[in-house]
């Protein structure tokens, strides 16, 4: 009976004992510097500082500087995504790296999109039937051509002394004019090192 | 025996000494041939611990043929040691309204002993006036 109530006592204490050991889940800040570090796998604080580096080197060196060319007056120019390889040991949907660029790119006032011509078939296919329609309809060409196109790369290197692990993400992106000509090349490199995870950069 | 023994920590200390405390030597034009246009700063300065190591020498600012802002600031780390820390940029339109952007974020940077380096950065948009950059320690759990 006296053992039975000590076993009871003892598994008691240790699940509560548990339970205030656990870290409490908590929401931060995604722009913020409390986020999760990993060495060997690209966070989400690195897309969105790589993405930052391309938006950044593309305003300064084309629309800053007025190099930028529609190919419909007054329109701003048009922008069609293509392919972007991830060359890393992590599978990750690539856009979270791209869509942050578009987002910025498009609040630039001077680049829009199109969801309708991509890599393997339209991104909204709606959009691509709506503009069919409307062509059918009208009987007129409603398709206009991307003036740019955007391509890339991401890929890892990865090295390590003793404990320490260095992983290098390294983003390359391009932007070729409709003439097949890369107007803007960017590369930005991320390089991680440590032994665990770790909250904070 | 005991002389050799300070000879050999004290030869220790020197060698560990070098290796964590290398500074940065620099060479640049004595009449710089580039008209800076330096802004007037407003500071505030929450964290005195950081501020003591890495400081900030000023900040100048250019507006490119599009009319989008760029802005480079100036910091110097006053540490003899390479010392971390994270950068966030934030823009504000004519209005004085925040523009956000998934682009924006908290960037790390490290400064080696004694380094001055520069930060740039370009407005998001031709609508943003005005800016301001948060500096905070690196954090680490």
């Amino acid at each position: 009976m006296k053992k039975s109530i000590l076993r009871s006592t003892l598994t008691a204490t240790g699940v509560l004992f548990l339970a205030g050991c656990a870290t409490p889940t908590t929401y931060v800040d995604p722009s913020g510097s409390r986020l999760v570090a990993n060495v060997n796998q690209i966070n989400i604080q690195d897309f969105a500082n790589a993405a930052d580096t391309m938006v950044n080197s593309l305003i300064d060196n084309l629309i800053n500087q007025g190099k930028l060319q529609s190919g419909v007056p007054s329109e701003p120019a048009l922008l069609a995504v293509s392919r972007i390889t991830n060359n890393t040991s992590r599978q990750f949907d690539t856009d979270l790296l791209v869509k942050k660029i578009r987002v910025a790119l498009l609040r630039t006032g001077r680049v829009q999109t199109t969801t309708t011509m991509n890599l393997g078939g339209p991104e909204d296919p709606l959009a691509a039937d709506q503009q069919k329609a409307k062509e059918f309809f009208e009987d007129k060409k409603h398709t206009r051509l991307p003036d740019y196109t955007l391509s890339g790369k991401i890929i890892q290197d990865r090295t390590h002394a003793g404990d320490i692990n260095q992983s290098a993400f390294v983003f390359q992106l391009s932007l070729s004019s409709n003439a097949g000509i890369a107007v803007w090349e960017e590369e930005k490199t991320i390089v991680k090192q440590g032994s665990a995870a770790a909250i904070g950069f | 025996m005991t002389t050799k023994l300070f000879a050999g920590i004290a030869a220790g200390t020197i060698i560990l000494l070098q290796s964590g405390c290398s500074t940065v030597n620099t060479l640049e034009p004595a009449q710089p041939v580039a008209q800076r246009q330096m802004l007037n700063d407003k500071r505030v300065i929450t964290d005195t611990g950081l501020y003591g190591r890495v400081r900030i020498l000023g900040v100048n600012i250019a507006t490119g043929p599009a009319g989008f802002m760029k802005i480079q600031v100036e910091v110097q780390n006053l540490t003899s040691g390479p010392k971390s820390f994270t950068y966030r940029i934030e823009w504000f339109d004519e209005y004085g309204m925040i523009i956000n952007l998934p682009t924006m974020t908290a960037i790390p940077r490290s400064l080696e002993g004694k380094e001055t380096a520069s930060i740039t950065a370009m407005a998001p948009t031709d609508r943003a006036k005005d800016f301001r950059i948060k500096f905070l320690d690196q954090i680490s759990n």
